[in-house]
């Protein structure tokens, strides 16, 4: 079995069909006839055009006009006059057609690779596709024809160019893989716009699979399994079925507004770690982010980042967005999560240690720079701030008080910001759940995590063994910190939502919505999911579900009666 | 010649839409059409110099006309920009 990444989700039968690389070498010339050069250029640059329109249309028939826009972007960018112009020039000059695109070309592949801004980075990748197109027909080569490939056909590639996919036809393609790319690559949106599985990433395989080879792409969990057997190959095709109907049906709820069967909204957000995964919670249909772990631009590197690479990173995500909240969760660093550079000293026991707001606070200078940086990013898109694992009310006070400093800063600088910017309380220490009526008085909202809610109040590790058993949301006293939460920030007329895994649990589903949560925060792939399960409730009937709940005394007891009932 | 100086202010700044939006309006001027920016200048007409730029929100930008219809297409590079670039 093969592994990459897991850039679309489902299952693919079929054969391999390779999309090899054709030689682009040529020798360069010098041309004499410079008048005849140019119309060879002119002539080629038309049938790209052509070839490219044509390619346009039938991808904005079956993948939608965005997945359209980027190669009617080639026919401009090909159109260029200044691009087009100096071609002419060195043409005239007596350099062949091919050197002369290739020396142009190249020079905006440069200038752009070099640029500092992903957007831009990404348009080199744009004109080498160009080049490659327009020299393939100066050269007489043809690219293989993926829309001749027959049904049941699994694309294998080094890598997909745009003009490549645009071929696809939809219906006969079964899976994709390639040896580059990652989850936001162009071919992996094209792939899940699509809905055709692809597993990207995979070392080697280019070279190492032949046309015709039988492969099974299991685009959900990454893996690709080549000449499988009868047993495999029928055990794979009752889980693509499955996953095939449940696609269908989950579909349904596409677009469509978070209520329960009696008419209750809710917001329904996504979970995110990089910016770039925004896009991940706008394709699954998410309205917002409910929480944006900002410990990745920590991570993997020497320094602290700067508050301005913080900036673009927070100020990404809201622009993909569009208007949608946002909820960023300042450094949550300590515990598990350790980073070298801070000098972080070894703890006894780390979860009860120096982390999350207790090392912020000490180190002002490094979180002044991130609040910054998020305020300064609130100017475009609904920006809120969540402070972690909050315990007293001091912490809440202080956190404020810095917000208030580094706003005057801003104000000072002419900087624009939120100046109405909401401040809330991740509620995942036991402390802050008994202590829910105080907060609610001074945060703007709550969101419960769940994760550490249900660890720090059972006073269990999940990861051990010997105690995991007591680890569940499920347990009564862990229902009563979420319960108290949730109705603390009702009585004060803020927001609560739950961002960790309990919010797309069905079981947990009817005790949340009957104890008054607004808002749910889960994995892109749960949302459809949650919005269905939410949309079979209605109030009534969770709240005598919950009545009951709250009379049982043990987890076990619990959840027996709730999977009797969902 | 005539120009003008102007901030850019929608959110993506110079991209690919609002640059290709951008070209293609002042494509249809016999003029010259320059955008100077930190010190440098740009053929306004060509959608990959101005992409090249780098232009982002909040940048402040001189857009410079010379030419027979100059006056025109300032006046529609200023309605473009201060519209946001159609975003």
């Amino acid at each position: 079995m093969l592994h990459g990444t897991a850039a679309s989700e489902g299952i693919g039968i079929g054969k391999v069909m390779l999309i090899e690389e054709h030689s682009l070498e040529y020798t360069p010339r010098t041309v004499t006839d410079t008048e005849a050069e140019s119309q060879r250029f002119k002539a080629a640059v038309d049938a790209f055009c052509y070839n490219t329109e044509k390619q346009a249309e039938n991808l904005r028939s079956s993948a939608g006009e965005k997945e359209a826009e980027i190669l009617a972007g080639h026919i401009q960018i090909i159109r260029d006059p200044y691009l087009s112009g100096e071609i002419e020039k060195l043409i005239a000059d007596g350099q062949c057609a091919e050197s002369a695109l290739e020396h142009m070309c190249d020079m905006f592949i440069a200038m752009f690779s070099a640029a500092d801004d992903e957007l831009t980075k990404q348009r080199a990748a744009d004109v080498r596709d160009i080049k490659s197109g327009v020299l393939g027909i100066l050269l007489g080569v043809n690219e293989v024809k993926v829309s001749d490939a027959p049904k049941g056909t699994v694309l294998v590639a080094k890598e997909l160019t745009p003009s490549v996919t645009a071929g696809i036809v939809k219906e006969n393609i079964a899976g994709i893989i390639t040896e580059t790319g990652g989850t936001t690559s162009h071919s992996a949106i094209l792939a899940r716009a699509l809905e055709i599985p692809a597993v990207l990433s995979v070392e080697g395989v280019a070279s190492s699979l032949k046309n015709g080879d039988t492969v099974v792409v299991d685009g959900s969990e990454g893996a690709v399994i080549v000449n499988p057997d009868d047993n495999t190959v029928a055990e794979y095709s009752k889980k693509r079925d499955a996953f095939l109907a449940e696609r269908k049906e989950l579909e349904n709820y596409r677009g469509r507004e978070t209520k329960s069967a009696s008419g209750e909204a809710y917001e329904l957000f996504c979970n995110i770690g990089k910016p770039e995964d925004a896009v991940k919670a706008v394709d699954a249909d998410g309205e917002g982010v409910g929480l944006f772990r900002t410990e990745f631009l920590f991570m993997d590197r020497t320094s602290i980042p700067t508050e301005d690479e913080q900036f673009e990173a927070y100020k990404k995500a809201a622009l993909i967005l569009k208007g949608k909240s946002l909820i960023i969760r300042t450094l949550d660093i300590g515990g598990d999560k350790d980073i070298p550079y801070l000098g972080l000293e070894k703890e006894e026991n780390p979860f009860m240690g120096f982390r999350a707001i207790r090392y912020c606070l000490k180190n002002r200078e490094l979180f002044k720079s991130q609040i910054k940086a998020i305020l300064r990013a609130s100017a475009f898109g609904d920006i809120k701030i969540m402070f972690p694992l909050i315990t007293t009310m001091d912490e809440l006070r202080e956190g404020k008080k810095l917000v208030a400093e580094c706003k005057a800063d801003l104000r000072n600088m002419g900087i624009n910001f939120n100046e109405n910017i909401q401040v809330g309380v991740m509620v995942e220490t036991a402390s802050a759940a008994v202590i829910a009526d105080m907060l609610a008085k001074e945060a703007d909202f709550f969101s419960i995590g769940t994760n550490d809610l249900t660890g720090y109040t059972m006073a269990c590790d999940r990861g051990n063994n010997d105690v995991s058993y007591l680890y569940s949301p499920l347990q009564p006293s862990v229902l009563r910190m979420i319960k108290r939460t949730i109705e603390c920030g009702v009585q004060n007329g803020i927001s609560v939502g739950m961002c960790g895994e309990a919010a797309a649990n069905k079981l947990m589903i009817p005790l949340l919505i009957s104890f008054g949560l607004t808002e749910f925060s889960v994995s892109a792939p749960s949302v459809l999911n949650v919005r269905k399960i939410i949309s079979t409730w209605t109030k009534e009937e969770a709240d005598k579900v919950t009545a009951k709940v709250l009379e049982m005394s043990t987890q076990q007891e619990i959840v027996e009666y709730l999977k009797s009932v969902v | 010649m005539v120009s003008k100086e102007l901030v850019l202010t929608n959110a993506q700044g110079f991209h690919m839409r609002p640059a290709s939006v951008f070209a293609t309006a002042m494509g249809k001027y016999s003029c010259d059409v320059t955008i100077k920016f930190n010190g440098n200048q740009y053929n306004a007409k060509s959608l990959l110099n101005i992409i090249a730029a780098c232009i982002k929100c909040g940048s402040e930008i001189e857009v410079i006309c010379d030419g027979a219809d100059e006056n025109e297409a300032l006046a529609e590079a200023v309605q473009l920009i201060e519209s946001g670039l159609g975003e």
